[in-house]
C-alpha cells in the first residue's frame, strides 16, 4: 500500500504543493523588501560615484538620491545626472559592465559632462578573488580615479596619469587589466560619441 | 535508541563531527571561511536547514514512500535553503552579496542529506530536530575557527574589527581558498590523531589502516 504508485504520486503531490505554497507566499511576502534593498545598494553606488554623501540610513540614501539625481540619457546610455543648485548638470554616473577575471564586472563611472575629468568609479557587482582582484572595491583602489584628468581619445593607464598615479593592484593584474578594459571601452567607444555641449 | 542529549551533543560537536571526522561540508568550508561574518552567516543557514529539515523528515518518516524517498529529501532540503535565501536577501542585502552562490549550494551540502538519511529517517522528530541542530553546530563552530585563523592573518580583523596587534603584513594566501584546506588538513589531523589516542587509552586497538600509515 505504502509502496503503490497510487501512494506515492499523491504523496509526491501533496508534498510538492504544501512546500511551493509555503515558499510562494514567503516570496511574495518578502519580494517588494528585495528590490528596496536592490535599489538602496543601486542608488548608494551612484551617489558614491558622483562623490556625494553616502553616509545614514537607507531612507537617508533615497532621499539624498531624489533631491540631487535625476535620470538622464548621456551619450546614449541610462545615466544619472547630478544637478547643481542652479540646475545645471556637474557630473554623470554612467553605468558600465564587462568581463572581469572570474565574472561579470559592473559598476558606475561618474565623469564631468565635457569628459575631461572623472569624479568617481563605484562597483555594483564583482566576484574577483577575495583579497587580490576583490581590492578593487576598496577605498584604496576607488579613489584613486577622483578628480582624475582625462583625455577620453587616450583612455586610463596605469602609471603617472593626469597628475596622478594610477596604481593598478599588486597580485591582481588581470582584474586591473579587465577594469581598465572595461573603463576605456566606456570612454572611447561610447563617452566620446556623445553630443557636443 | 536511547542516546541522552548530553551524548548526542557530543557526538555531533566532536566524536563525529561533520566536517573534521565525517569529512563532510568540505566546498562551503574552503569556500566561504575568509571572513567571520560570512562563517557565521552560512554556519547559521546550514543550521536552520539541517534541523528542520531533520524535523520535517523525521515527522514525515512513517508516510514517505521507500522508493522516492530522496526525492522527498531534496525537495524538503530544497524549501528551507531557498527560505534562507529570501531571509538573507531581505535583511542582509551585504551578506547576501558576499555569499553570492553558496546559500543555494546548502542544498547540496552533504551533512544535510547525511543526518536525513542517517538519522532523521530512523528516529523520532525531537531527537532528529536536536541531532541536526548539534550538527549544524558544529559545522558551525569549525567553520568559525578557519575563518577566524583566516580573517585574522589575511585581513587582519576579526569580525571585520582590526586586531593586527603583531603589526604582521596580512597574508594574501589565508584569503584564498588553498588556506582553507591546510587548515582543515591539520585539524583533520589533530582530531584523527585525539580520536586514535583515546581509542588506544580505552584498549581498544585502533583501525589497522591507520596503524600503518602511523608507522610509515
Amino acid at each position: 500500500m505504502k509502496n503503490g504508485y497510487g501512494y506515492t504520486i499523491v504523496f509526491m503531490l501533496l508534498v510538492s504543493i504544501a512546500f511551493g505554497a509555503v515558499l510562494s507566499l514567503t516570496q511574495v511576502g518578502l519580494s517588494p523588501r528585495i528590490a528596496r534593498n536592490a535599489l538602496i545598494a543601486e542608488r548608494r553606488a551612484i551617489l558614491e560615484a558622483l562623490a556625494e554623501d553616502t553616509t545614514g540610513g537607507d531612507q537617508a540614501i533615497l532621499d539624498r538620491f531624489t533631491s540631487l539625481v535625476r535620470p538622464e540619457v548621456f551619450a546614449g546610455l541610462n545615466a544619472y545626472a547630478l544637478t547643481g543648485d542652479d540646475g545645471s548638470i556637474d557630473a554623470y554616473a554612467v553605468p558600465f559592465a564587462g568581463a572581469g577575471l572570474w565574472g561579470t564586472i559592473r559598476g558606475y563611472l561618474a565623469v564631468t559632462p565635457d569628459l575631461s575629468t572623472v569624479v568617481g568609479l563605484t562597483f555594483t557587482e564583482q566576484n574577483e578573488t577575495p583579497g587580490l582582484g576583490g581590492r578593487i572595491d576598496e577605498p584604496s583602489f576607488k579613489e584613486q580615479f577622483r578628480g582624475l584628468a582625462i583625455d577620453p581619445t587616450q583612455g586610463l593607464a596605469y602609471g603617472p596619469a593626469g597628475g596622478n598615479q594610477l596604481d593598478a593592484i599588486t597580485g591582481a593584474t588581470s582584474t586591473s587589466r579587465a577594469v581598465l578594459q572595461i573603463l576605456n571601452r566606456l570612454l572611447q567607444e561610447t563617452l566620446v560619441t556623445k553630443e557636443a555641449p | 535508541m536511547a542516546e541522552t542529549v548530553k551524548a548526542l551533543i557530543k557526538r555531533n560537536l566532536w566524536q563525529e563531527n561533520q566536517v573534521v571526522r565525517q569529512i563532510l561540508g568540505i566546498c562551503s568550508s574552503l569556500a566561504v571561511t575568509n571572513l567571520m561574518a560570512n562563517s557565521l552567516v552560512m554556519g547559521l543557514g546550514l543550521t536552520f536547514v539541517t534541523a528542520l529539515s531533520s524535523l520535517t523528515l523525521s515527522v514525515l518518516r512513517n508516510h514517505i514512500p521507500h522508493r522516492v524517498r530522496m526525492i522527498v529529501q531534496t525537495l524538503i532540503i530544497a524549501a528551507y535553503v531557498i527560505l534562507v535565501d529570501l531571509i538573507i536577501k531581505a535583511w542582509l542585502p551585504d551578506i547576501s552579496k558576499q555569499l553570492g552562490p553558496y546559500v543555494g549550494l546548502i542544498i547540496t551540502n552533504c551533512i544535510i542529506m547525511g543526518r536525513a538519511e542517517a538519522f532523521a529517517r530512523q528516529n523520532k522528530p525531537v531527537p532528529s530536530l536536536l541531532d541536526g541542530f548539534f550538527a549544524g553546530v558544529g559545522y558551525t563552530l569549525v567553520l568559525l575557527a578557519i575563518a577566524l585563523i583566516r580573517e585574522a592573518l589575511g585581513f587582519g580583523t576579526v569580525f571585520g574589527l582590526p586586531v593586527n596587534v603583531l603589526g604582521i603584513d596580512t597574508w594574501t594566501i589565508m584569503v584564498m581558498p588553498p588556506a582553507a584546506f591546510f587548515i582543515i588538513g591539520v585539524m583533520i589531523w589533530i582530531a584523527a590523531n585525539r580520536m586514535d589516542r583515546k581509542k588506544n587509552a580505552a584498549g581498544q586497538p585502533a583501525a589497522q589502516s591507520k596503524e600503518v600509515t602511523r608507522r610509515g
